[in-house]
């Protein structure tokens, strides 16, 4: 059995087995991963390390500018199951289960002076690689796989916390530029050795 | 180790010398004297809903089962192979009719008992050897369920759960016992803080003084109504046996209104006046207040709490959330956050409730966000040596001779059990720490042990008869006495 970043073996998507995936787009990958100098990968590849230096300097405005409306953002908690349970997610639960306007509340947030716990911020670096890309059944419409490590200091000399996870994205093609509409985030920890999620995958 | 009764003594009197929020000594006396014996929260039975369901929780670095067997009854099983000792159970959750141990392949049943011994005539010559039947994994000294939450204690003499509940049972209901059913359990998130796990304890039991500053942010956001500074100080602190939190002061109303203020749908409304007592009933219509955060010494938590969920509407929505602080350290605590709902709600309020929840609580909530920020900062700032020259005051709500600022509110204005007061006080923290002190003035008594598989008094030598028998303490249990029919 293999597990991917977005599928559980049951089959379906964890983006539509989700408790607040009912608005999200449905589109699946096609075919096998594009050759690296195929035009979409590159863009789409481009559109990830863009995405990761917004993200790095806490730049939320222009991140959600670039989110789409139909918006599904998941991040399941992993939970250790016995070889062939089937699951590696637990049930109905999850760190993130967001829609736009869920997210665009985080944004506003950080954005007030009283968000203590980026204030000091963090510093942060994400790092992106692993990146592949699949046509779907959707001219406008791309699936885009990566890996991503999140290191993030706070303070002085306190530990760094770092994240590592797999994403599936969706994106899509507008008249404005590329917009992420589904993104599902694998973790890589049954346990996050982070004080919080108060940062973005 | 150091002599801890000026620590304790200072306690008792409500001064907290900074240090126990970091401190390794301190922290071996905790371990021993408090998780060793007290209640525990490991799991709900919601979580375990099917025979052969199981997840595997920890109480400090002791692994423990937790099944629902073939027969629907609910263990706790020490996660330990009886042979040499291997981890039988991995994985953190599933569904199994045995546990085969990795190692040697003994096999259990999901009640514990040894089904499979592979070789047990050739290696051990049968049961002359090792006495196999009655043989169940080690059971946690004590069990106990309130509501469908699943207790356990280290301690083989400890008093009841209800006893030790108490009158803070009448407060878990409003959390827990929304409808005949009760409730479900989704989770937990579990994630690691840098920070003391006393600090999220007191907080939750009674710190309505830092809503205003800390989650200042959540309100202008349009997340939640309620923390401004005015309104928070009208709700109450309530102290109930081993356990106390806040309440929120509601609008004037009715209780059906009360209830529709934050946000119960009226089909729940009806099944709550079903299945609540009247003074539970008279807390909100009558009395006017709603149960926030609270704790369970030493180290559950609840809340529950009505953001805003939705995008240009006014409506907010209840969620809860239970949890644990799950000492790692002096320094380090496991959180385990679980989502909570009642059994009977629809799925649509279900639904909701949890977005509630993701967006106020557990590892992303932006409540939560900013109070570990703080907590964590207080436990770093507590290493070193002049926070051991602080003793800091926890006395707030007291005059410095003792007397209250606020009195209590007598049965006239207060529907519920306890000690409720009106405002920002300390007494909950102080209730909490003050149980913690006693505990850890208190001496344990040796543990029994378990002879595995023969009978420590009757064995005979080991080694081909060379070395002396073994010694059985005082407090050793004769292995026939743990078992159970085969
Ligand atoms: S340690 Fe479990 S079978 Fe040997
Ligand atoms: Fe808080």
């Amino acid at each position: 059995m293999t597990v991917n970043t977005a599928h559980e073996a049951s089959g379906t998507t964890l983006s539509e087995q989700s408790a607040l995936g009912a608005h999200a787009p449905r589109t699946q990958r096609t075919g096998r991963s594009l050759p690296f100098n195929d035009e979409l990968h590159l863009e789409a590849h481009r559109w990830l390390v863009d995405e990761a230096y917004l993200l790095d300097e806490q730049d939320y405005d222009e991140w959600l500018s670039r989110i789409a409306d139909d918006m599904h953002y998941l991040m399941p908690v992993r939970v250790t199951t016995a070889l062939g349970a089937g699951y590696s997610t637990s049930p109905g639960m999850a760190h993130m289960d967001e829609n736009k306007y869920s997210l665009s509340r985080r944004v506003a947030r950080f954005a007030t002076e009283h968000a203590w716990t980026e204030d000091p911020p963090s510093r942060l670096r994400h790092y992106v690689t692993n990146v592949r890309t699949f046509r779907t059944e959707k001219a406008d419409e791309i699936i885009a796989e990566s890996a991503v490590l999140l290191f993030r200091s706070r303070g002085d000399v306190g530990e760094a916390a770092t994240v590592s996870a797999g994403r599936e994205d969706l994106l899509r093609r507008t008249a404005t530029g590329w917009q992420l509409a589904r993104r599902t985030i694998m973790l890589d920890e049954a346990v996050i050795r982070m004080q919080n999620l108060a940062i973005f995958l | 180790m150091t002599d801890q009764t000026s620590v304790i003594q200072d306690v008792q009197r409500g001064m907290i010398p900074a240090h126990i929020y970091n401190d390794k000594e301190i922290f071996e006396l905790e371990k021993e004297r408090l998780f060793g014996r007290s209640w525990l929260f490991v799991a709900h039975e919601s979580e375990v809903p099917e025979a052969g369901d199981y997840v595997v929780r920890r109480v400090l670095e002791d692994s423990f089962i937790i099944s629902r067997d073939e027969k629907g009854e609910i263990r706790a099983l020490f996660n330990m192979c009886l042979h040499r000792g291997m981890q039988v159970c991995r994985a953190e959750m599933g569904n199994a009719s045995h546990f085969r141990c990795p190692y040697h392949g003994w096999s259990y049943r999901n009640d514990g008992r040894i089904v499979g011994l592979p070789f047990h005539k050739e290696a051990y010559g049968g049961e002359e050897g090792f006495k196999k039947k009655g043989q169940t994994l080690l059971p946690a000294p004590s069990l106990g369920i309130y509501n469908g939450l699943i207790f356990i204690s280290l301690d083989p003499d400890a008093e009841p759960l209800e006893d030790f509940l108490g009158d803070f049972k009448f407060y878990m209901d409003y959390y827990t016992k929304q409808s005949a059913d009760g409730i479900e359990l989704r989770g937990p998130q579990r994630w690691r803080v840098k920070a003391n796990w006393k600090i999220g304890a007191e907080n939750f039991a009674g710190d309505m003084y830092h809503t205003p500053q800390t989650h200042t942010s959540v309100v202008e956001i349009g997340l939640f109504r309620e923390p401004k500074a005015e309104k928070r100080k009208d709700g109450t602190t309530y102290w109930a046996g081993n356990g106390g939190g806040t309440t929120y002061k509601l609008p004037e109303g009715s209780l059906e209104d009360r209830l529709r203020y934050v946000g119960y749908p009226d089909e729940m409304i009806g099944r709550m006046k079903e299945q609540w007592t009247q003074q539970q009933l008279d807390v909100v219509g009558k009395d006017g207040f709603m149960v926030s955060a609270a704790s369970l010494f030493p180290n559950m938590s609840f809340v529950h709490n009505w953001p805003r969920v939705e995008e240009g509407s006014d409506e907010v929505l209840p969620f809860i959330s239970i949890r644990m602080w799950q000492p790692i350290s002096e320094n380090e605590t496991e959180v385990l956050s679980w989502f909570a709902v009642d059994k009977n709600a629809s799925e649509e309020y279900k639904a909701l409730s949890y977005k509630a929840y993701l967006m106020c609580f557990g590892s992303g909530g932006m409540f939560e966000q900013d109070d570990v920020e703080n907590w964590v900062s207080l436990t770093n700032t507590a290493a070193g040596s002049m926070a051991r020259r602080l003793l800091l005051n926890g006395r707030m709500g007291l005059l410095e001779d003792g007397q209250n600022v606020v009195e209590p509110l007598t049965a006239k204005e207060y529907s519920g059990p306890g000690s409720t007061r009106i405002g920002y006080s300390e007494y909950n923290q102080r209730e909490l720490l003050f149980r913690w002190a006693d505990h850890l003035e208190r001496p344990v008594q040796a543990a029994a042990q378990l002879h595995v598989g023969i009978d420590p008094v009757q064995a005979g030598a080991v080694a081909g008869g060379d070395a002396a028998p073994s010694v059985g303490s005082a407090a050793t249990v004769p292995a026939a006495m743990m078992s159970q029919e085969a």
